[in-house]
Formats: structure tokens, sequence, C-alpha cells
């Protein structure tokens, strides 16, 4: 598993913050050179709004965000407005500071020599596979399969077009892409010849299927989950989630990817 | 005065510090998750995550919700149980880094167990007892909730183990004064305070409770006020030293409790959200000091003055 530099804190002023499609955002902050390089799948802790209103007693916690991609001093996350922390954290402006803590986790493999990495991402899932597809484009083919509820809520696409690896989409409505679920693009791609390794992220019912898919297959998958976390680094044990045969894996500390097979995805939220 | 001239060492249970900050059980893991963020060394020390005899997974999830200044969690003390905690966590602890060690057990036995095989363990300062876990045995009261169980856990643990021993008490009491004065009768060395303070949470779209167990702890600076009072009470009420605890992410309340009777302070759920508080509240402590020409900072324990009237 790849695993950056050992995390830090840092108070990173905010370069941009805009509006990107749908009710998705994308966050860009200077984090400095001494901010640790992170792996493609890690994620970092955000205090929910700026500083020094935060960190604040209410919300009181840090959001978990995946970093979409690291360029320079720069870190880039892509996130969607969904509760008062994102609405917060939406209201952060140029020069504002945002607390960051990271790079965290377990990030992604990079698929074996010779395989196709196939990589799905449903919804805001989308943003955790753009620097896999970036690294694993210079080792092998990539393919791209995005799904969301409209084309205006696709994550990064034209990021992803930019990179020069085939991309295919779906939308619930149609308006981009196929009209269909994610997960028909990704039975289709796995008809063809592999061999492949199956890179899920987006909400669980799509992982599940992904995971149901690429097992049937026989190709390797793995996901990578989200989930509420108190502190991201592995001490407050609130994400855990349950294991196949016994026990609990930590989302921050054993995560964010696992291997399908680890996952129970009954269990999971 | 400069931050760097202030004396903050202070004596905790009979264990001296170099000064009075810790890390509270739970919020801190072995201490090794915390080694990439700073030197530990900087610390007064740290209470690790509660050991049991046995390991345990800990509840199902959802374990954690978040409420207005505070969250609630029921992680059911997942824990490596005490022979791992020796044999893969301690040795890779640096020296130099008090260790408290926390203990619980669902049977007043198996603490005592515990409490031995922590003693003459070369970085574990202390023993701190977490009286906080449901009784099995008189029908899931926590230990500390009843005046004679958690005499009967003090007393056996004092038997088991020559190292300070520290109670940590439960909040969920009427009379916290009394639990303090049955640790001091008992032979404690120090009293910690507070626990979480039980709570529950609902979902009022899905009617459910937000936690898989329904009933969980809340933390945070929610608590603070609660916490205050009730280390105020036990101030008084004992001549054992106290260990303040609740709701501290900053000096100036880690400084209320020292001035309402605390020697030392454990900061909690604040190292979530930041996992340099606790030595930012050291650094902050060393800066209060020198801003009121305070040169040695135990002199601050129990210096409250009365209220204007």
């Amino acid at each position: 598993m790849s695993r950056g530099g050992l995390p830090l804190r840092c108070d990173a002023p905010v370069l941009a913050n805009d509006a990107c499609g749908g009710a998705n955002r994308r966050l860009r902050l200077e984090v400095g050179a001494a901010f640790p390089p992170s792996g493609p799948g890690q994620f970092v802790m955000l205090s929910p709004g700026p500083l020094p209103a935060a960190p604040r007693f209410d919300p009181l916690l840090p959001r978990p965000m995946a970093v979409f991609r690291r360029e320079g001093t720069a870190l880039e996350v892509l996130y969607k407005v969904s509760g008062r922390g994102t609405a917060l954290l939406a209201a952060a402006r140029a020069g504002d500071a945002v607390r960051v803590v990271g790079p965290l986790g377990r990030g992604f493999p990079l698929p074996a020599p010779g395989e196709r990495a196939i990589l799905v991402g449903g919804g805001t899932g989308i943003a955790s596979l753009f620097d896999l597809a970036a690294r694993a484009r210079e080792g092998g083919p990539v393919l791209v399969l995005l799904g969301a509820r409209a084309g205006a809520d696709l994550m990064a696409r034209d990021e992803f077009e930019a990179l020069g690896v085939e991309l295919r989409l779906a939308t619930d409505d149609g308006s981009a892409g196929r009209r269909g679920l994610v997960t028909e693009l990704l039975e289709e791609a796995l008809a063809e010849a592999g061999p492949d390794r199956v890179y899920a992220c987006g909400p669980t019912p799509m992982m599940r299927r992904a995971a149901e898919l690429a097992d049937a297959a026989g190709r390797p998958c793995l996901a990578s989950l989200e989930n509420r976390m108190a502190c991201g680094y592995g001490v407050c044990l609130g994400c855990a989630v349950p294991r196949r045969g016994d026990g609990y894996a930590l989302v921050c500390r054993d995560g964010p990817v696992f291997g399908s097979e680890e996952l129970r995805f009954e269990g999971l939220p | 005065m400069t931050p760097e001239e202030v004396d903050l060492s202070v004596s905790f249970a009979g264990v001296p510090l170099r000064n009075p900050v810790l890390a509270a059980s739970g919020t801190f893991g072995y201490g090794l998750e915390l080694e990439p963020f700073f030197d530990l060394r900087r610390l007064g020390g740290f209470v690790a995550k509660s050991l049991t005899l046995e390991p345990r997974h800990g509840n199902p999830p959802p374990r954690i919700a978040e409420v207005a200044a505070g969250m609630l969690n029921s992680i059911s003390l997942e824990n490596v149980g005490v022979e791992a905690f020796l044999r893969e966590k301690l040795p890779r602890i640096p020296e130099g880094v008090p260790v408290f060690a926390s203990v619980f057990g669902t049977e007043i036995d198996l603490y005592a167990e515990v409490c031995k095989r922590l003693s003459g363990v070369p970085k574990v300062v202390a023993l701190e007892i977490n009286a906080s876990c449901p009784h099995v045995k008189a029908g899931g009261i926590e230990f500390g909730q009843d005046p004679a169980v958690l005499a009967s856990l003090v007393r056996a643990t004092r038997r088991a183990s020559s190292l300070p021993l520290v109670v940590k008490l439960s909040p969920n009491v009427t009379h916290i004064a009394e639990m303090a004065r049955v640790c001091e009768g008992e032979g404690a060395d120090g009293i910690a305070l507070v626990n979480a303070v039980q709570a529950f949470d609902v979902d009022p779209e899905t009617r459910r409770p937000v936690l898989w167990n329904g009933l969980g702890g809340l933390s945070g600076p929610a608590i603070q006020p609660i916490a205050l009072r009730m280390v105020w009470q036990c101030a008084q009420a004992v001549k054992l030293p106290v260990c303040g605890i609740g709701g501290i992410s900053s000096a100036a309340d880690a400084v209320k409790f020292l001035l309402v009777g605390a020697s030392a302070v454990q900061v909690g759920t604040a190292n979530y959200l930041n996992p340099l508080a606790t030595v930012e509240v050291v650094e902050g402590l060393a800066a209060y000091c020198a801003r009121h020409g305070i040169a040695r900072l135990a002199s601050l324990t129990g210096a409250l003055e009365p209220p204007r009237r």
C-alpha cells in the first residue's frame, strides 16, 4: 500500500474556493513545501470552516476529505456542500486559513505491470481517483468510469479528459454519457480482455456492485471507504467498519483503501 | 519574566512531571500514533488507552456522533489487551515519556490482574483506574457510581500494585465528593475527573438513536463547566491531588482547572481536532505564567479568588 510522508498539521491559506458544477466545490490550499507528499487515495482532515472561527466548538470536529491532487506547494480537495461543516468550509475566502492534518491513511497500490487500471468513481468519490489515474497512466492503460446524477455533478471531468486516459461516463438523467449506472459501464469493460485491476470509490451500493462484478470476472478490486471520523489518525476509534471474519478495521488507519475481500459491504455506512 | 523562565514542573499522585499537561486516555492511542506530530517528551506524560486482560473488539458502528460543542462516543473500550501492550506498544514509546497506564475490567479481579501485570514495568509511572466501566455482577452500574463498589475496586487495585494509583471518576453520580472521599480512604494516590458524561442523541429523520449502543459518553467543550464544578467540589473534600479533565483545549481552560484545585490536567477530545493540542496547552501555560509574573506554575493550584460580592 502506498504511504506518503508522515502526517503533520498546518494552517493553510486558501488560494481558491470556487463552485465547480452542481453543489461541488474546489478548495485549493497553500500547504507549503514542508507538507509531505501524499500517495494516491490518501486524505486530509480539514477544519469545518476557516480559522480563527475554527477550530470552533459547533461544529467541533474536522472533516475527512480525499486529496484530489497536489501541485507544488498547493493541495486541492473537491467537496460537496452537504451539511454545516461543508457549508462553513464553502464560506472560506482566499487568504483565510484552514486547518489541515495529513496526509493520512493507506492509499491505492498502483496496478501491477501489464494490468489495465479500471477506475470506477461515483459522486464525490471521484475526487479520490484523480491522482491514481494520473500516476497509473505512467505504467499502463487506464480506463476511467465516472457516474453522477447529472453531467453538472461530474467532478473534475475536464481534468480527467486532460490526462488523456480513456473516459466513459454515466448519469442518472442521461445529461452526460450513458443514461444509467456507472457499474453498467464496468460490467461491459470487464467483458473485454484482462488482466485488469478495479479501483472503486463512491456510494456503498456502487462499490459493492463493483466488487461483485470484479469478483465474478476474476479481477482484483480495491475500494476506498468514506466514514465519519473524529481524528483521522487512529486514536478516536470512531471510524470502525466490520471486517469480513472477525472484528473491525479503522477506515483512517487500516484504510481508507481496502481489498474488497476484506470488507463486509452490508455493514458499511 | 519570559515563558522559558517559568517553572512548569508539578507533582501529581507522587509522580514528578515536567509540566502538568497529560493526554487523556482514549484520545491518544498508545502514544505512538502522535509521534509523527511532536516530541512526546514535551508533555507531562500521557494516559494510554484503557487496557483489559484480554483484547477487546469494541462496539459496532456508528460509534461516534457530533453534538453541539462536543461529541458522543460509544467505543466500548476496544484495546489490544495488556500483554500486547507490554510486548508491542510500550517498547516503542521513547524513553523519558511518563506513561500512565489506564486499567479497566468487567470484574474487580480482572482489574487487579491487569494492575499486577503493569507493575515493575519500565516507563509505566502510575496506574489510572477507569471506574466508568459497567460492573457486570452489579447489574451494569458503573463501578464509580456506587461508593461501596468503588471502595472494593480501589482496595483491590491498591493491593495489586505498589505503583502510584490514580482513580478516574465517573461524573454520572449525585455526590462526586463522596466518591473522592472513598478513594482517599482506600489509599489512592490521586483522583482524575471527569470521564465522559452519559448522554443520548436521536436522529429525528430515522427516529433512531444516533449511536449503535444508544447510550454514549459526551466529551468536549460542552462538559467543561460540569467538570470544573466537580473538580472544585472534590478538591475541597479531600487532600488527594486532583487531575482535572473535561473540555480542555487551551491554556486558559487548563488554568481554570488549576485554580479550582487541580494539580495537573488532561487534554482529551481536543486531540482529535488538533494533534498538537497538548503541546499548545503547555506553551500557553508558560506564556500565561510569564504574563502574570508567576514563577512556579504549581502555585496556581487552588489559587481561586472568592466571588466578587
